[in-house]
């Protein structure tokens, strides 16, 4: 076969790989999206009718079941649980990780190595191995029922990545820009702040959009941890609304939206940030 | 400005060892040259001087006073990196500024001082631009500009115009003497090329595997080399090396090398019949009319750069280079007849000079 051949080929394969990927995402992610938000928008008496149907008329667009959802299901409190936790959680792992991550990039200490390598070993254990030691721990210290503990809880499941993809970011800036801050009279913190962070905003907005979505759509901790209501976070929510008496699908239908409308939003508000390399133009042309 | 000294410095990464009892003095006010191939340790000198990095042993004084306790920040030094190290999230203006904003200097004496800095620099246009806005000599000149601001005890600079292409070296080279002679500040430059230690310093510091070889005036460092390394590290082309003996010959020294001798004038201290190596710079060759000397050679090649004419040939089993007067007519194949001033010639004893 011709080398022309032989590329053309390999191109077809590429052209039916993508339609075929596209496709499949349609599929598994994209229909249930669409469905979830077309049946939050519509009354029950319709949903009731024709459960399949997926064309929205706009003229009968319905906001009861947020209505309802929001003020008569408590889900304006799980909102600002989840807004409050996430917030912190995110807050807190920022700036854990951006100490720590740098701290194993560029200072010199005991150990220094051990805590570089180790901050991963954490993530090999599953949170379901440790749900259970920990309800069983913070039962007996009386902290179980609290939206801090879950704080807690997120930050150790967050912080080895997030330390991870900062300390690697870390490595990639030029040192000798911090020199540069340094002999200009600059402290350590002040080298941090005012040099390494600015440039490291892309990876900090890349950890920032991950914390945020794990502790936004954690259910397990939040599940087993909190039993009071008012303590509630979102996916914690829905999981009660699903499971209560006189179930309605659009109420479902509209808290779910509530839970995963935020992070796409999210996501496409930081996704230029993410990839632009922010050093071009510090070093030799 | 302040005068520096480097007391026996030592560091070794590892097994390596990077600098070994490193020690000289620099003249407030003066600019001393760190001359050395590359991976010799002179940038880990520089950023020890600095303090970003410590030393495993030895001082370093400023004013005579012992600064290692001190952060970079309190050593009041300013450094220029061969990669410019450029804040890239800051206008010109902002990196000029940042050093004595850092140091709680006033809005608008900071002002000043950036206009100051960028107009002697001649970068007054660039000062909202950012660095990736700018080509390499303009980020060259900021770099150097955001030392300038500082107006620091001591200016520290690392093969600053290595990045830049030789038109522009040139240029910055002479621009850096001539600010110097404005500033009149004390200057560690930091480099590998020996035209700019030869041009800039008032001094120079010849270093190789982290050991200091020769420090002196370029000119003595040019015409006494203290070794065979400095001497064939400074010049181009590089000075021609010759092994042989020494020996007397009535009230003369000879010099036997392989196929050739040469008159060394009468004896000094020269090592009679040991092994020992002469040294001549293409420079001190005079090309001379045909049958006045002993000296004879075949031309090899002929290299015409324009402002000068370099020519290689055999001399005896070995290769000499000479420079020729520019108008020469000399070919390869014809036969030339050289002479060398006995004082001219550089005899090197187990690589030290004699």
């Amino acid at each position: 076969m011709t080398r022309r051949g032989r590329e053309g080929v390999e191109d077809a394969v590429i052209r039916v790989m993508r339609i075929v990927g596209i496709l499949f995402f349609f599929v598994i992610v994209a229909f249930p999206f669409y469905w979830m938000i077309v049946s939050s928008f519509k009354a029950l008496e319709e949903l009731l009718l024709t459960p399949a149907s997926l064309g929205i008329d706009f003229s009968r667009i319905n906001f009861k079941a947020y209505r309802e959802v929001l003020f008569e299901h408590g889900f304006m409190q799980y909102i600002s649980n989840s807004v409050y936790v996430s917030c912190l959680t995110v807050i807190l792992s920022l700036v854990l990780a951006t100490l720590g991550g740098y701290a194993v990039t560029r200072l010199r200490f005991r150990g220094r190595a051990f805590m570089s390598y180790s901050i991963l070993i954490i993530y090999m254990f599953p949170a379901i191995v440790l749900v259970v030691p920990l309800y069983v721990a913070f039962s007996i210290m009386g902290l179980r029922d609290s939206i801090h503990v879950l704080i807690l809880v997120y930050l150790a499941q967050t912080l080895p990545v997030a330390l991870y993809m900062l300390r690697s970011y870390f490595q990639s800036l030029p040192v000798e820009i911090e020199y540069a801050g340094l002999t200009d009279g600059c402290t350590r913190f002040g080298v941090i702040w005012r040099i390494v962070i600015p440039l490291s905003a892309p990876a900090l907005a890349s950890v920032a959009l991950y914390t945020f979505m794990i502790a936004w759509n954690e259910f397990l901790f939040a599940f087993m941890f909190l039993d009071a209501p008012g303590k509630f976070t979102l996916s914690r929510g829905v999981v009660q609304l699903a499971g209560s008496v006189h179930l309605s699908k659009q109420l479902v239908m509209a808290a779910s939206v509530m839970v995963t409308v935020p992070i796409v939003i999210l996501f496409l508000f930081f996704e230029k940030h993410l990839v632009r390399g922010l050093t071009a133009g510090a070093m030799k042309g | 400005m302040a005068s520096l000294t480097v007391d026996k410095i030592t560091k070794r990464f590892g097994a390596y060892s990077a600098l070994s009892d490193v020690t000289f003095h620099v003249e407030e006010g003066s600019f001393c040259v760190l001359l050395g191939p590359s991976g010799c340790g002179k940038s880990t000198l520089l950023n020890i001087i600095a303090g970003l990095i410590p030393q495993d042993a030895g001082r370093v004084l400023m004013d005579a006073e012992a600064v290692d306790h001190l952060s970079p920040r309190e050593r009041d030094v300013a450094m220029v990196f061969q990669s410019y190290a450029l804040y890239p999230h800051m206008t010109v203006a902002q990196n000029l500024g940042f050093g004595l904003k850092m140091r709680g200097i006033s809005k608008t004496l900071i002002r000043m001082r950036i206009e100051e800095a960028a107009q002697m620099l001649g970068i007054e246009d660039l000062l909202e631009r950012r660095p990736r806005q700018l080509s390499g000599g303009q980020r060259q000149r900021v770099a150097m500009g955001r030392a300038l601001v500082r107006r620091p005890k001591l200016f520290l600079l690392d093969e600053p115009l290595s990045n830049l292409d030789a038109r522009l070296r040139a240029n910055v080279r002479l621009e850096l003497k001539r600010i110097h002679g404005q500033i009149k500040g004390t200057i560690v430059y930091v480099t590998h090329d020996q035209v700019e230690a030869m041009t800039l310093g008032d001094m120079v510091v010849v270093m190789r595997e982290g050991k200091i070889h020769q420090i002196g005036p370029p000119q003595t460092i040019y015409s006494q080399p203290s070794d065979r390394f400095v001497a064939t590290f400074i010049g181009s082309p590089e000075m021609n090396i010759f092994k042989g003996r020494a020996a007397i010959d009535g009230d003369r020294c000879i010099f036997r090398g392989s196929g050739f001798s040469l008159d060394l004038g009468k004896p000094q201290s020269a090592v009679i019949s040991e092994e020992l190596e002469a040294g001549i710079r293409p420079e001190d060759v005079e090309i001379v009319p045909e049958g006045r000397t002993p000296l004879r050679g075949r031309v090899d090649l002929v290299s015409n750069i324009g402002s000068e004419v370099f020519v290689q040939a055999r001399l005896g089993e070995e290769v000499i280079s000479v420079r020729a007067p520019k108008d020469t007519s000399l070919q390869p194949g014809d036969t030339v007849s050289l002479s060398v001033p006995p004082e001219r010639v550089h005899i090197f004893h187990r690589g030290r000079r004699i």
